[in-house]
């Protein structure tokens, strides 16, 4: 069955609260395109790294969530008016050892490289445009609720 | 994403969270972490009922972990998913808390581990 290329898009207010409306909105649209469960994740974990890195460290007013399905995968867009942050360029950190002197944070370069296939970034008229693109397991992959 | 503690004995407290932790859910269970991080004993995170883990629910688990180590006291996490599982290893938090598949096998290290403090103790 070939898959029909679809997409979906939304802007949101740049806060802490907004990043959580744009996980339930990820959640929402994730079934009416028929993603599986392991692309909803992933998906939804980048997205709320760079949301609350585009509001937290680059004081981002506006970020703008794009999801395509593709044939061969999913690419989504996400574009912030932030600082400028090229997360392609930054370190994966990691915790090394066993140790307690460790960071609370700054995981989610890692964490997206991780969980994307491909990510491609450009500064672009005062904003940040990152694209990723993650392989699309097929809906039934998705987990029973 | 609720959440439940359990005093299970030998200085083991078993926490179960069923739902998403993602920012909502992180918010939701901080403080109650928080509190929990404060006494030195054995602290086992049952995530088998945890669909999602992402940036704000691993920084609760990192600074439980972080706040419990350095007073003398050992976490474990068990029950991870796959996708869950990923996350835990990606940022290197299995090098600080082992994974365990179920509770059982997680509270028999952690009570290893917790034994020779408890007989000093004595």
């Amino acid at each position: 069955m070939s898959v029909q290329p679809q997409s979906v898009s939304r802007d949101f207010p740049g806060a802490v609260e907004a990043a959580s409306d744009a996980e339930a909105w990820i959640v929402s649209q994730s079934g009416a395109l028929g993603l599986g469960a392991d692309a909803e994740f992933a998906i939804s974990l980048c997205v709320e790294e760079l949301f609350l890195n585009a509001v937290s460290h680059g004081r981002a007013n506006r970020a703008s969530i794009s999801i395509a399905t593709e044939p061969d995968g999913v690419r989504v867009e996400f574009v912030d008016d932030g600082a400028p942050f090229d997360p392609t360029a930054a370190p994966a950190k990691r915790i090394d050892g066993r140790t307690d002197d460790f960071a609370i944070g700054g995981y989610g370069a890692g964490l997206i490289r991780k969980f994307s296939r491909r990510m491609f970034y450009r500064r672009d008229d005062g904003r940040n445009r990152l694209v990723l693109e993650f392989d699309a397991a097929g809906p039934q992959s998705r987990r029973p609720v | 994403m609720d959440m439940t503690v359990i005093e299970a004995g030998d200085e083991i407290t078993h926490i179960v969270l069923d739902g998403r932790f993602d920012i909502a859910g992180a918010q939701e269970v901080d403080a109650r972490f928080g509190a929990l991080a404060q006494s030195p004993k054995g602290l086992v995170v049952d995530l088998t009922k945890v669909s999602f883990l992402a940036s704000l629910g691993m920084r609760t688990l990192m600074l439980t972990a972080k706040t419990l180590i350095r007073s003398g006291g050992e976490m474990a996490v068990c029950g991870a998913d796959e996708n869950v599982e990923k996350v835990l290893r990606s940022t290197g938090f299995d090098e600080i808390v082992d994974l365990y598949p179920d509770f059982a096998s997680a509270a028999a290290a952690l009570k290893v581990k917790l034994a020779p403090f408890a007989r000093r103790d004595k």
